[in-house]
């Protein structure tokens, strides 16, 4: 396309020759990119390649940066994100920043709350704005409730609709949906379209390519801190994307072929946890019946707030207190975990949600995270062997091929898809029968999920049993075995992955009685995220 | 806050009975010889130059604040001396450590108003054993390991405030006390001298209450008092600022005009009870001396006349009325 | 990413990794550093008398770390507890209780030195576990549960002692506490080296130890680094803050123990503020008041600063007032460095 003509119609933003280093390291190296209005841009790109800098940059967020920025066709040159703001230009940020102990009003409104006459917070109108920006969102959630109480998916909804309230000209989203179930990726969707359509310019980041080809107009491909490709982006295929995100082409992503699995490792029958104490925005499994064998990969599906992370959690011994009924039987006997040291020695290892939250101490060397489940079991007489540890952190670094300079590196430092390899590798050292994950690829990029799921079917191979949670449709077709579906709690149906799709997966989730094909599944989809989907809110 | 531990109350009684308005009491009290031999050891005479440390406990306690003023201005007079203090803010353990690094600057003598008395008496009488002669103020140490004590008497304090109370109603009343902290030497002896004081006097104490020698303390206990015992025609406040509350409390009530309170300590400053009297918000109070004049007087007798002190030197007290009370705090500080 | 393209890159990386490394180890060891630092400018300032630098004489370095002594005993456990990220505010006042309670079981109650020391170690401990218990397994804050500590363990003191210090008395009469006591008070070597100080360096000595080697201090590290994370892998985060407190009362307590031997008395009030030391002579060390990130190493040097900073503020005659300012603006300017302090 020409895109000198496209410029001089509407160019919303233009950034040339961009460039920024982190000590000696360049983040981008002479970046051109252009925003049109009225138009979804993605960027693509492994972690580190410079996406979340160059966003910055516009953002406002960073300002020692070389090249330059035009709004407009002016030349702009940001102090702050204020200012970028005043510019018109928003950003949804991967970290999800909110203020936990504010409410959902509070936060979206936070430094600039609507005043009465007499100079006091306007708080009828701020939580009538609320609701209606809520609602545009597609989201019906209570605008009073602290926003610290709402479940990961739901506080990124809050984000956006934070986001949406400030009437931006150039909304850059980053990884808006990593925690959203489908339902609600549909409903941000339709967001985004109205969005275009009233000439928004969009900067669209995300590591599922799926949603990459059926909004987004354009893509930008960035390696190493350069543009290394640009697309059409309805055009594109996947694997296109990948091989010039990677700089190689990727043969398979998932690992399909399923050994013949082996005995009952984990059975559960009709499980159902009375809390003590009810927490809001947890659903406590209420009717839960499922197995998982030996070398046996299977999937937890379920739309947000269907109790997923809960049943894993309450597995592992860190669920809510409370009365239990039904059984949980590991390698045939019945067990009752209370905490996580229990779960542990009984031969169970858990990867946690998310990661920054419950999985690492990032300030902490991956040493010290990686060996941190085995301390006392490698230890003589309570004293730490050293040498015995440096041992098993290398074995594992090596096995899991976590990229890194030094093992005595913070773990911080190390890139999403690394960070999370350090989980695993933590949990593979205790040397688990049974293996449960949570999300394990969110926020990872598409390079190191291939490798998570490669590590997945070895483990598999090795006779683990695995009990994998996740909101992508397609990761749980690609490397389940079996599919247990959740709902309000209960497990309502299991799917083959050898029959079933994404989109039996997705109708089974939201309790749809027919599933329909393939082919029309989308449209579907659409509409029935309009319907409020059930978030087990009020 | 005063909470002061002075001498033996055997000593006390005489020195009470020895010493009349008139002046200083000396007494040697022939404990050990030492004091005798000691101060020309250290004396240079007039020719010398002196280092003299003086470790104060609490420098936060307005009438500490107070001794250490006195020996400052004292000091001055004497072009010999060099003065250098510090402070304990009310700690045992920093108090030695103070000492201990006055002797690392090898002091040419040592005043010390402790904290407590047995905690540092180790210390003392380290510097005392190196031949360091050690002025204790205040409060003592145990033991003799120490060249003088110079201190005031707060069983004869608390006496002639009984006596003054008698005066004030020769035909009796019934008054309230108010207390320091309770289980305090001093706060007992200005208890037991007062009682002694007003013998004879019909002077009834309808109510002793613990003010733990704070203003704040005193006025709410006082509030209590006059609610209960509305008939008190007189409040005997074991410190100042305790009476400056009560004197708060009585406003309040509307009696500050008809109750008369007397306090105890008499410091020579603004917020002091001596400006109190002037101001007609306490009826009396008496001057518990703080000693720092006397402590440099009795450093040069040892230092540049190369003379002997006693052992004790018991302080005598002075009543502040309103008739007095201008010309007593001009003198103080002039 | 192909090798070729990133061999520039880690050459690259290599380098200014040399020069963070050297950056994080000053940082690391801020504390060593600054010891040192004002080590060096006490000798300079130190006033010379008959030729020799009095800052400098043995007398003197010795009295140093004798009076820094129950505060780096208790600066070592109150490392403990930042480190699992708490804090622990009755430290000053466990401190004051066992004094007393070392001086009543003596003097009062005819104990011998050892049972007497015994109890008052083990009351600690005990403090130290309630306080621990009630935090850990009920979930109070560690701030609320200590600060309500700090008076529990003044009003007992109070209560055992009448309110007044209980002097101690040495000799085998009843009444007396028997005269190997007293030793806590004294100097051995040539009456150079104090026994406090002694004691100090050995506490310190094995603190370090085994914070550097045991599976337990892993567990500590974890737990102030992400609680939640430490909680999912297998720490048994409950029972290492419970023992965590324990042993800050114990320490406490052995503080208290040699308190009351150097000053011949337990008094109720004893130790007040020494909490506030104690936290200074931490963060000064560099460990983060967040927790999961610190060394015994730090704080030590921590509170020796502190004690050389005292020191040479007395032997300048500084004001006392002064010197309070001039303490205060060390331990924001310790604080500030931690913030410079790069990630890794």
């Amino acid at each position: 396309m020409d895109i000198a003509v496209d410029d001089a119609v509407a160019a919303l933003v233009e950034m040339t020759g961009v460039r920024k280093s982190y000590g000696g390291a360049l983040a981008c190296r002479d970046i051109d990119f252009t925003l049109r209005a009225g138009e979804v841009h993605a960027l693509l790109g492994e972690n580190g390649a410079g996406k979340s800098t160059l966003m910055k940059i516009l953002a406002g967020e960073i300002t020692d940066h070389e090249g330059m920025v035009a709004i407009d066709g002016t030349p702009v040159r940001f102090t702050s994100p204020v200012d970028a703001q005043h510019a018109g230009i928003a950003m949804i940020h991967q970290e999800l920043d909110l203020v936990p102990g504010l409410s959902v009003a509070e936060n979206i409104f936070l430094g600039r709350e609507p005043r009465t006459r007499l100079g006091t917070v306007d708080v009828r109108r701020m939580y009538r704005e609320t609701r209606e920006l809520l609602a545009a969102t597609g989201v019906a959630l209570d605008p009073r409730r602290p926003v610290g109480e709402l479940r990961t998916g739901e506080q990124q909804l809050v984000t956006i609709a934070k986001a949406l309230g400030l009437d931006a000209r150039v909304l850059i989203m980053d990884e808006p949906s990593s925690a959203l179930s489908q339902a609600e990726v549909e409903q941000l969707f339709v967001v985004v379209e109205e969005l275009r359509k009233a000439g928004t310019g969009i900067v669209y980041i995300s590591h599922r390519m799926e949603e990459i080809g059926r909004i987004a107009d354009r893509a930008t491909v960035l390696r190493n801190g350069q543009v290394v490709a640009e697309f059409d982006a309805r055009a594109m295929t996947a694997a296109q994307a990948a091989e010039a995100m990677v700089g190689r082409s990727v043969q398979t992503l998932f690992h399909t072929e399923g050994g013949e699995p082996g005995e009952i490792v984990l059975e559960i029958d009709d499980l159902v946890v009375h809390a003590g104490r009810v927490r809001p925005g947890r659903r406590e499994p209420n009717g839960i019946t499922l197995t998982v064998r030996a070398g046996e990969i299977v999937g937890l599906t379920g739309l947000l707030g269907a109790g997923r992370t809960e049943l894993l959690e309450t597995l592992f011994g860190a669920g809510s207190r409370g009365r239990w009924s039904g059984r949980i039987l590991l390698d045939g006997k019945p067990i009752h975990p209370r905490k996580p040291r229990t779960a542990l020695k009984l031969g169970m290892a858990m990867v946690p949600e998310d990661r920054r939250i419950a999985g690492l101490a990032l300030e902490h060397s991956v040493h010290a995270n990686t060996v941190l489940s085995i301390v006392d079991r490698l230890a003589v007489a309570g004293v730490a062997v050293r040498a015995k540890e440096t041992g098993a952190v290398r074995e594992m670094v090596e096995r899991l091929k976590i990229k890194l300079r030094s093992i005595r590196d913070a773990v911080g430092t190390l890139s999403g898809g690394n960070q999370q390899k350090v989980v695993f590798g933590r949990a593979l050292l205790t040397e688990p029968k049974l293996l449960l994950l949570d999300e394990p690829t969110r926020g990872v990029d598409i390079g190191a999920k291939a490798e998570i799921y490669q590590l997945l079917g070895t483990a598999a191979e090795q006779g683990i049993a695995v009990l994998l949670a996740s909101s992508e449709l397609a990761e749980l077709v690609g490397v389940c075995d079996r599919v247990i579906v959740l709902r309000d709690g209960r497990s309502v149906a299991e799917l083959d992955t050898r029959q079933a799709g994404e989109a039996d997966l997705l109708a089974a989730s939201m309790g749809v009685a027919e599933p329909g094909t393939d082919s029309t599944i989308a449209a579907d989809m659409v509409e029935l995220a309009e319907s409020p989907a059930g978030e087990g809110t009020s | 806050m005063p909470r002061r531990l002075p001498i033996a109350v055997a000593l006390a009684a005489t020195a009470a009975l020895a010493l009349s308005a008139c002046g200083t009491t000396h007494e040697n009290s022939g404990q050990g010889g030492s004091s005798a031999g000691q101060a020309p050891a250290n004396c240079k005479g007039p020719s010398g130059h002196y280092l003299i440390g003086m470790s104060q406990a609490n420098n936060a306690e307005p009438y500490r604040e107070q001794m250490n003023k006195d020996i400052q201005n004292a000091a001055k007079a004497i072009p010999q001396f060099e003065v250098k203090i510090s402070d304990a803010a009310a700690d045992d353990s920093k108090q030695v450590s103070d000492v201990e690094n006055f002797l690392t600057q090898q002091i040419d003598l040592l005043i010390i108003s402790p904290n407590e008395a047995t905690p540092l008496t180790a210390v003392v009488k380290k510097a005392y054993d190196k031949g360091i002669p050690v002025l204790v103020l205040d409060r003592k140490v145990d033991g003799d390991a120490y060249t003088e004590f110079i201190g005031g008497d707060n069983v004869d304090i608390g006496r002639q405030a009984g006596e003054h109370m008698k005066k004030l109603f020769p035909n009796g009343a019934k008054i309230a006390e108010i207390r320091g902290l309770a289980g305090s030497t001093p706060a007992k002896e200005r208890q037991d001298g007062f009682a002694k004081g007003i013998e004879g006097g019909n002077i009834d104490i309808v109510a002793t209450v613990d003010g733990d020698w704070l203003r704040d303390k005193g006025q709410a206990q006082a509030e209590a008092v006059i609610q209960a015992h509305p008939e008190i025609q007189a409040i005997y406040s074991q410190n100042d600022p305790m009476g400056e509350g009560a004197y708060l409390a009585l406003k309040a009530a509307g009696k500050e005009k008809t109750v008369k309170v007397t306090g105890i300590d008499g410091l020579p400053i603004p917020s002091g009870g001596i400006k109190s009297v002037e101001q007609g918000r306490l009826a009396a109070t008496f001057v518990y001396p703080t000693g720092g004049k006397e402590a440099i007087a009795a450093a040069k007798t040892l230092l540049i006349d190369c003379k002997t002190v006693p052992k004790t030197q018991t302080l005598p007290t002075q009543l502040v009325t309103k008739d007095n009370a201008a010309d007593v705090y001009a003198k103080a500080n002039s | 990413m192909t090798d070729l393209q990133t061999e520039p890159n880690e050459r690259l990386e290599t380098k200014t990794s040399t020069a963070t490394s050297i950056v994080s180890m000053l940082f690391r060891f801020q504390s060593l550093f600054g010891l040192v630092a004002v080590f060096i400018v006490a000798v300079l300032l130190s006033p010379v008398r008959d030729g020799a630098n009095i800052f400098v004489s043995s007398d003197n370095l010795f009295n140093v770390v004798r009076a820094v002594s129950e505060i780096g005993i208790i600066a070592v456990g109150m490392t403990f507890v930042i480190l699992i990220g708490g804090i622990d505010l009755s430290v000053g006042a466990v401190l004051g209780l066992a004094a007393v309670g070392s001086a009543v079981l003596m003097v009062n109650d005819d104990f011998g030195m050892w049972p007497a020391i015994l109890i008052v170690l083990a009351a600690g401990l005990v403090f130290g576990l309630l306080q621990g218990i009630a935090s850990a397994v009920f979930g109070i804050q560690a701030f609320i549960v200590t600060l309500a500590g700090l008076q529990i363990a003044r009003g007992i003191a109070r209560i055992w002692s009448g309110g007044q210090g209980v002097a101690i008395a040495y000799g085998d009469g009843p009444g007396e506490a028997p005269v190997s006591f007293s030793l806590l008070g004294e100097r051995t070597f040539n009456g150079l080296v104090p026994i406090p100080a002694i004691i100090f360096v050995v506490i310190a000595v094995l603190a370090i130890l085994f914070l550097r080697t045991s599976a337990f201090a892993r567990h500590v590290f974890a737990i102030g680094g992400n609680e939640k994370a430490a909680r999912l892998s297998g720490v048994p985060v409950t029972r290492v803050k419970v023992i965590v407190f324990g042993l800050c009362g114990l320490l406490s307590a052995l503080a208290g123990v040699i308190h009351a031997g150097q000053l011949n008395q337990g008094g109720p009030n004893d130790g007040s503020g020494y909490e506030l030391d104690a936290i200074a002579a931490v963060v000064i060390g560099g460990t983060s008041l967040s927790g999961g990130r610190g060394s015994v190493v730090g704080t030590v040097a921590g509170a020796l600063l502190l004690g050389v900073l005292n020191n040479i503020l007395a032997l300048r005659n500084v004001d006392p007032n002064v010197q309070l300012l001039v303490k205060g603006l060390v331990i924001v300017a310790a604080a500030g460095l931690q913030r410079l302090r790069p990630a890794s």
